[in-house]
């Protein structure tokens, strides 16, 4: 039996995939995580601002969606590889 | 031009951005069918002969849609700060969008040379079965979600009517509080949960009531008329077009918007002081603040959103079809970083601007109309003034438009290719397959006119389950199908089939609580609560809250349910023959050879 060889964008895909998807559940526990602990059964007098948001609002959603967007386009420019598309034309 | 001279009649200036909307959807529609005219009718008339760049994959594959400007801003201006998290997840919304599927899919609709998502799985499983079901529910559920789409567009331009005195330009405003309360994704573009739970995108479809008059029916004709004549006429790139006009629009609405009004109310870290004042301290911590003491958003939920609002966006039937006809992988690649950039320039300061409406504006009686409000107050005296809040006043209207023309289109596509070209005529011409392509989208028109004359009152309960249900039955089947080579057709099968029918379930058990709730005198009611418990309190409120096991959201069991059926009914049934696996999975002998 002849061995095989995967696609190469297969190959490329799944992990790209699987690293987008590492990435979603890190930011979801971090967020959710995050918030339960310092956003919810709070004493009022306890809140405090950070460049005006809440405190909880800014660490635990501002400063990881802007992380989230920026490691997003480092991983859109330097981890992920174009591959060339297969053309219709000749299927 | 009459200007708007008071805060509750914007005169024409909504009128006159409304005009604007449909002339530039037009002009775009006939850009669009010279663009179209090179290659073979059906790819070019439904995937635009593969040709999307970045701009227009990247801010039209997911999600914007006209809950972006109606139910979310009310939901932050009524439950406050926690309504970010609400949203939260869109900061990985554009990665998982692209990365997860996207390249894959991209390659397997060339692969298979199909230009449907029901044709791809045909193909990629070889089993008519599998496009069949898939294609009946793409269908069903996309034609419950639009036609409602449709009442939403007509609704809207009956009250930008100078003098209507309605500022809210949005298709609920005549239901009863009870019935407008956002049943927790739309969507839109995302739009999938707030269409799901009623905010942002859920157009609120009711029995007629006095208000559905002529204007009402003017308004749905102008509507109908402009939107299937635009996307006749261009196809797929007119509704691409127009979608990424109008999110341009949003975008720089939302930056005049925060722009002016977080200065005005003297500050973010005031504006929240100022509504702890009018509300209670609820409205900057978790779970939100409610006045009739339910829990907006419990950690259980938030967990939940994080699921409903990536496995229900980038599985859509809409979204599925613009990575299919992405040029490359690189606009891929690109559309990630637009999108990243692009989602933080319009939730986070829309959450800024709904934030400071509660010191500007403490006390509104609909929170939908938040924005509309905002938009006239704060460039209240600015040159262009009126002009700029209509436009802004007119987004929704231009995010209902493009959602309407997708929905045509993919529904259009999958009547022509997938049941007339499939079934009823293989052997047809480019003529007839082009007639067909007209009936149908005429047809497909005509149908939501009809509709729409008389609502059924509980289209809305379908709205919510075709939105919802559509992530619930397609994202596990897709992702087995790019990348796991064991997976059968009969896997397939069962894992959508599944996932659907355990939402449709837990959504219906929530349903039958809600009423069991409302007639405390009947037994069998009281049969009902003692079996599946009294009403939780959490959530949004509303005829069609789901039933929440453990406090999740059904879809995230719909998921796992799907996963478990897919996967177990895969590994019981007989492998797919290697040769159709290879086909999709392995570099092909020859090439290896040379």
């Amino acid at each position: 039996m002849s061995e095989r060889h995967e696609l190469p964008l297969l190959k490329s895909a799944r992990r790209e995939a699987l690293a987008a998807m590492a990435i979603w559940l890190i930011a979801t526990i971090y967020s959710v995580g995050y918030c339960f602990l310092f956003g919810y059964g709070r004493k009022p007098e306890s809140l405090t601002f950070v460049l005006g948001f809440p405190d909880w609002v800014f660490w635990g959603l501002i400063l990881p969606w802007g992380v989230c967007t920026i490691i997003s386009s480092l991983f859109a420019f330097w981890f992920m590889v174009d591959e060339e598309l297969p053309d219709t034309d000749s299927n | 031009m009459i200007v708007a001279t008071d805060m509750t009649n914007p005169g024409y200036s909504v009128l006159f951005a409304l005009l604007l909307f449909i002339a530039a959807s037009v002009w775009l529609g006939t850009m669009a069918q010279k663009a179209m005219e090179k290659k073979e009718f059906l790819k070019g008339f439904f995937l635009g002969n593969r040709g999307l760049g970045a701009w227009t994959l990247a801010l039209t594959a997911t999600v914007q849609s006209g809950g972006t400007f109606m139910g979310f801003p009310a939901l932050v201006y009524s439950h406050g700060w926690i309504v970010l998290l609400w949203i939260g997840s869109y900061m990985v919304v554009p990665l998982m969008g692209f990365a997860v599927v996207g390249k894959r899919l991209a390659q397997l609709s060339r692969l298979t040379d199909s230009f449907t998502v029901p044709d791809l799985l045909r193909e990629r499983f070889g089993d008519p079965r599998v496009g069949l079901v898939s294609s009946i529910m793409i269908i069903t559920f996309m034609s419950f979600t639009m036609f409602a789409q449709f009442k939403a567009g007509a609704t809207i331009m009956k009250h930008a009517w100078p003098g209507s005195g309605v500022l809210a330009l949005s298709e609920d405003f005549e239901a009863t509080p009870a019935a407008v309360q956002p049943d927790a994704k739309s969507d839109a573009k995302g739009d999938a949960k707030a269409d799901a739970k009623g905010d942002a995108t859920t157009p609120v479809v009711k029995a007629p009531a006095k208000g559905i008059d002529r204007k009402y029916y003017i308004g749905l004709i102008v509507f109908t008329v402009t939107v299937v004549g635009y996307t006749l006429i261009g196809g797929f790139l007119a509704s691409v077009w127009t979608d990424l006009f109008q999110s341009v629009m949003m975008v720089i609405g939302v930056m005049i918007l925060v722009c002016l009004a977080v200065p005005m109310a003297g500050g973010l870290e005031q504006a929240t002081r100022t509504a702890i004042q009018h509300t209670s301290p609820d409205i900057a911590f978790g779970p939100g603040y409610n006045n009739d003491g339910r829990q907006f958003l419990t950690p259980g939920l938030a967990l939940s959103m994080f699921f409903i609002w990536i496995f229900g966006g980038f599985v859509s039937p809409a979204s599925m079809v613009r990575v299919m006809a992405a040029q490359n992988t690189e606009v891929m690649r690109k559309s990630i970083c637009l999108l990243s950039f692009y989602n933080c320039l319009i939730y986070i300061p829309l959450v800024m601007t709904c934030i400071a409406a509660r010191t500007m504006l403490p006390h509104l009686d609909k929170p939908d109309e938040v924005i509309p409000r905002m938009s006239m107050l704060v460039t209240e005296g600015l040159p262009f003034g009126p002009f700029l809040s209509g436009l802004i006043l007119a987004a929704p209207f231009g995010a209902i438009m493009a959602s309407v023309s997708c929905f045509i289109l993919v529904i259009s596509s999958g009547l022509v290719q997938d049941i007339y070209v499939r079934f009823l005529h293989p052997m047809a011409t480019e003529a007839q397959v082009r007639r067909a392509t007209n009936v149908s989208m005429i047809g497909v028109g005509l149908i939501a006119v009809i509709a729409n004359l008389d609502p059924p009152k509980y289209l809305q309960a379908l709205v919510v389950v075709s939105s919802s249900g559509g992530g619930a039955a397609f994202t596990i089947p897709v992702l087995m199908a790019c990348y796991w080579r064991r997976t059968s057709a009969a896997g397939m099968l069962a894992g959508m089939l599944v996932g659907f029918c355990c939402y449709f379930g837990l959504s219906s058990a929530g349903w039958l609580q809600n009423w069991a709730v409302s007639v405390p005198n009947s037994s069998f009611a009281q049969s009902v609560i003692q079996f599946l418990g009294p009403d939780p309190k959490i959530g949004v409120p509303g005829l069609f809250r789901p039933y929440y096991i453990l406090g999740i959201d059904p879809v995230v069991w719909s998921l796992l349910a799907s996963a478990v059926a897919g996967i177990g009914t895969s590994l019981i049934t007989k492998p797919p023959s290697d040769e159709r696996v290879a086909r999709f999975f392995d570099v092909p002998q020859t090439a290896k050879i040379l």
